[in-house]
């Protein structure tokens, strides 16, 4: 039981909200959102078809409902916290049924209008879900080994589902996402130090295991790790991607080769260059400069909702609003560091910016609520 | 830790007495405990939202220094690292004289299979068998369904191949590159070229190594890496060559042979222009070794260098030249040739009755065994050994080809005189095309023996005198007569405005059993042209002709490898820059006086 409800006592009401919104965390995101219509323009060959024109739609959109979930009352959504999760889950044992396969994996609902993404919408609700139950754990029972418990599951339900999908890059975001939310909520430090040091050790294991034959991976799948290792061993088959990726961003250079004339992308030789590797059109027109700014801007958008979050003495709004944040942090970290060759390829898109419906939305979305937790903090 | 009461017995009694409502002691306190906590909390999630910062900063570092670093990098284009061995040096090329290629390399692919990555081996083997018919379904088929895990199928495959395997789609057909040997002009100068073939293969790269010919000879030099791929020039000449094997291929056939060679040669300097061996191979895909049949009939025999045959008649001219060269006789020195010569139990023939005697111009004119057996006489075994042996008759020639030590002269055990006898007109001595070649240039260039072979020399070397100039222009008169002359056994030879001059020669074929056939010959003719200014040398010689000739089976030289050469010299002298000359005077001169 917060005490929000009853400490609330000068909330802004009706339309007054608006004023109180979080504002330059609504330009920044249009800022990057913007960022991405140029590019989509781009790689599209100087056209509004078939991307930037739906990708604009869908922000305007996405903006719509972030102002309607703002309205809203964060206490609302806190006592749906629950309700979602259980929602999204179901949604994700449909996609196991009747969901469309897609790139080799099963991940939407088609539900008409668009297709959904549920392992999009699980980011949000887990997030939502562990932030309320921190809030109503009482403090004292934080480390308290079944109280530990009951989260890890919470988090490793939805990981399982994705993963049998298959989609990797969407279980690792969630299993680390909800792993930093406990260490956020305060659990004790001992409990990560262990996970670390066995998931060190299991790595460990796996790389002694090559060539003998207790042997815990396929070959196949050693040689994907060695490609990420070294792509260049590969550059046709398995590294392709991150070879003509490197290539875009090599060509670049500091200044780039000016707005639309990135031919990595434009002739076709970068894979995925309207959703997963965007970024590595952004820096071959725009070259150093561009990148590092919409690096920046990344920042800004998360120091902002840190910012938000110190400033807010409620337990569920700061912990979502540092969860979103976070999630948000790894959605752009593992794109930049995948499409940089500094992690493997996982298919995870670079938010606001890649080409795409689901993701956008949610996104959107959740900025939403932090924006709800923004305008109805006790003061 | 220290906690402080809720209800401080102390302060509770005193506001009792003050008659406050204790209650409100409780409360203060209460409340002061609920802050300390949430502080104590604050702190705490505090001190994790830093530890997270800084992960977050770290995370931004090394994002932002690595596109720095990319966008420092120049952009480069990968290429392969091929896993397996590097590709050895490239063998170099081979080209003529001209700088012409006669070998060169091709990059290509084989291809492979790895049938436990197959997915459909049965629909696989029979799409292979589609683009190569040569290759067997059914054994395929038991190979990609078996439990190898390789299978070579193809070593090379062109570009068309290539596209039509890929378009198969089977994820287990598999390339590897490889560098193949490729002789551009397919069949021309095979046997000099001789072949290669691949060793040490493996699926990234094969070693191609020489086996016979000049890469057989030069296979090392070919490899090796400090050359860096300079190309060997070789003597031959394309055009000449090409030109020569059409000719000689046309008049086996129409002499009915069933093999033929010859040998052009640079009387100067030794170089070989052309040299053909009919039948002759593609060296592209050179044939295996004969399993059957007799081995010098296989294509791949190199009959100009490999061959020895008893050359007949056409060893005369060494006779008569070396008679002159002791002042034994002149040109026109009566010799008697009435036979049959009897030797012991052998007689000495003439090809027919020429008279009681014969100047010795006319014993080579018309070739008199009787009269060259005299002038052998004359000379002696030892001188006449020591004058063959002079001229390279005696060990194999030191032409550069892997094949060449296999032409060893057959020479007889005893060097009797009957012996001195029957090679001074050719017989009892076995020697190759390329032998009389060299012996013929000696007698061309004014009597300096030269040494064939097959490599451009910058300039020419001149080996020992072993005859007079003049007694070797002589001898050229003597063979000039023998082309010009009506009666002369090789007038069929005479080619307008090149004064050819030669010997013919007609030889008998040993039998493997012993004894000689009367109805197979080696027809031979050598000669060297222009007459007044010898330059080069030509040797044509013909297995087994017969032709019908003016109602009767012919099998002699003069009918069948005189012609021949006649269109080879009439063919090739405009190609080497030849200008039909009208033939000087003063060699008419003698002639006339000989006569």
């Amino acid at each position: 039981m917060s005490y929000l409800e009853y400490t609330v006592k000068t909330v802004p009401s009706g339309l007054r909200k608006v004023l109180f919104l979080n504002w330059p965390l609504v330009v920044l995101l249009a800022a990057v959102a913007s960022i991405g219509f140029l590019m989509l323009y781009s790689v599209a060959g100087g056209s509004f078809s078939p991307w930037a024109e739906t990708q604009m739609k869908r922000f305007a959109m996405g903006l719509g409902a972030m102002f309607i979930v703002a309205m809203i009352p964060i206490w609302f959504w806190r006592n749906m916290a629950v309700v979602a999760y259980a929602g999204s889950l179901l949604l994700l044992l449909a996609v196991e049924f009747v969901g469309v396969t897609g790139m080799g994996a099963q991940r939407w609902i088609d539900l008409g209008f668009m297709r959904l993404q549920p392992s999009e919408l699980t980011k949000i609700t887990m997030v939502m879900l562990l932030a309320a139950y921190y809030d109503w754990l009482p403090l004292k029972r934080t480390s308290h080994p079944l109280w530990v418990l009951l989260p890890v599951v919470m988090i490793l339900i939805p990981t399982f589902l994705v993963l049998i999908q298959p989609d990797l890059g969407t279980a690792i975001l969630l299993v680390t996402a909800g792993g930093l939310m406990m260490f956020l909520a305060g659990v004790h430090w001992a409990y990560f130090a262990t996970v670390i040091a066995g998931g060190a050790g299991f790595i460990a294991a796996v790389f002694q295991s090559r060539g003998t034959e207790w042997q815990l991976l396929k070959d196949y799948q050693f040689r994907r790790i060695d490609t990420f290792l070294d792509p260049a061993s590969d550059p046709l088959g398995a590294g392709y991607h991150i070879t003509q990726a490197k290539i875009a961003m090599g060509s670049g250079g500091w200044a780039g080769r000016g707005f639309m004339q990135g031919t990595q992308s434009r002739l076709n030789f970068l894979p995925e260059k309207h959703t997963d590797f965007i970024f590595n059109t952004l820096a071959e027109e725009f070259g150093f400069i561009g990148a590092f700014s919409l690096l920046m801007l990344y920042v800004l958008i998360l120091v902002f909702c840190v910012a938000s979050a110190l400033q807010n003495k409620d337990r569920f709004s700061s912990l979502m609003i540092l969860g979103i944040g976070l999630t948000f942090f790894l959605f752009f970290a593992v794109n930049m560091s995948m499409v940089m060759g500094l992690a493997p390829v996982v298919g995870v898109p670079l938010p606001l910016v890649s080409y795409g419906g689901s993701a956008m939305l949610v996104l959107m979305v959740a900025f939403g609520l932090v924006q709800s937790a923004h305008i109805h903090r006790p003061r | 830790m220290i906690r402080t009461p809720l209800r401080p017995l102390a302060r509770i009694l005193d506001a009792r007495q003050k008659g406050e409502n204790p209650d409100v002691i409780e409360r203060e306190n209460i409340r002061q405990r609920h802050e300390e906590m949430r502080n104590k909390t604050r702190a705490r999630a505090e001190g994790r939202l830093l530890v997270l910062g800084l992960m977050f900063f770290c995370a931004f570092t090394v994002i932002g220094a690595r596109m720095g670093l990319m966008a420092a990098s120049e952009p480069a284009e990968p290429r392969h690292r091929g896993g397996g061995a590097v590709i050895s040096a490239q063998r170099a090329d081979i080209v003529d004289r001209q700088g012409r290629i006669l070998a060169t390399n091709m990059e290509t692919h084989s291809l492979y299979a790895h049938p436990h990555q197959m997915i459909e081996p049965v629909r696989a083997a029979r799409a292979l068998v589609g683009i190569f018919p040569e290759l067997n379904e059914e054994k395929l088929t038991k190979l990609f369904t078996g439990k190898r895990k390789f299978v070579w199928v193809k070593k090379t495959l062109s570009p068309e191949q290539q596209q039509a395997v890929h378009d198969i789609g089977e994820p287990g057909l598999l390339f590897g590159p490889r560098e193949m040997r490729l002789y551009p002009n397919g069949s021309v100068a095979a046997h000099i070229l001789g072949g290669s073939r691949f060793d040490k293969e493996d699926v990234s790269s094969a070693d191609v190594v020489g086996i016979a010919g000049v890469e057989g000879f030069f296979d090392k030099e070919l490899r090796d890496p400090a050359r860096q791929g300079a190309p060997l020039q070789l003597s031959i000449d394309l055009t000449l060559q090409s030109a020569s094997e059409d000719v000689l291929y046309s008049g086996m056939k129409l002499m009915n042979a069933k093999g033929a060679a010859s040998v052009l040669m640079d009387a100067q300097t030794g170089e070989i222009l052309s040299m053909v061996s009919l039948p002759d191979f593609d060296p592209n895909s050179r044939p295996h070794a004969a399993t059957q049949g007799h081995p010098d009939d296989h294509p791949t025999f190199n009959r100009a260098v490999q061959g020895v045959y008893e050359l007949g008649s056409t060893f005369k001219i060494f006779t008569s030249a070396q008679a002159l060269d002791l002042g034994l006789v002149n040109p026109d020195t009566m010799i008697d040739i009435r036979g049959p010569l009897r030797w012991g139990k052998h007689k000495i023939k003439d090809f027919s009755y020429y008279g009681k005697e014969l100047p010795v111009t006319k014993v080579i004119v018309k070739s008199s065994n009787i009269g060259t057996a005299r002038l052998a006489q004359m000379i002696g075994a030892a001188r006449q050994k020591e004058f063959l042996e002079a001229l390279g008759m005696f060990k194999h020639t030191p032409v550069e080809l892997t094949e060449a030590s296999g032409g060893k002269p057959l020479l007889p055990k005893n060097w009797s005189e009957l012996s001195t006898m029957t090679i001074s007109y050719g017989h009892g001595i076995s020697t190759s095309p390329l032998h009389l070649a060299a012996g013929y240039a000696a007698i061309a260039n004014g009597g300096r023996v030269v040494e064939p072979t097959l490599i451009k020399q910058p300039k020419p070397k001149p080996g020992p005198q072993v005859l007079t100039a003049a007694s070797a222009e002589a001898s050229r008169a003597m063979l000039r007569l023998v082309v010009k002359h009506p009666d002369g056994t090789a007038n069929f030879g005479e080619v307008k405005g090149y004064a050819v001059a030669g010997k013919t020669g007609t030889a008998d074929k040993p039998k493997p059993t012993g004894g000689y056939y009367d109805d197979r010959v080696i027809a031979t003719f050598a000669s060297l042209f222009p007459a007044h200014d010898p330059r080069y040398v030509l040797i044509v010689t013909l297995d087994e002709p017969e032709v019908m000739a003016l109602g009767e089976q012919r099998r002699t030289a003069g009918w069948t490898a005189v012609p021949v050469a006649a269109e080879m010299i009439t063919r090739m002298a405009p190609l080497m820059g030849l200008r039909p000359q009208v033939e000087p005077e003063a060699m008419a001169g003698i002639t006339l006086a000989s006569q």
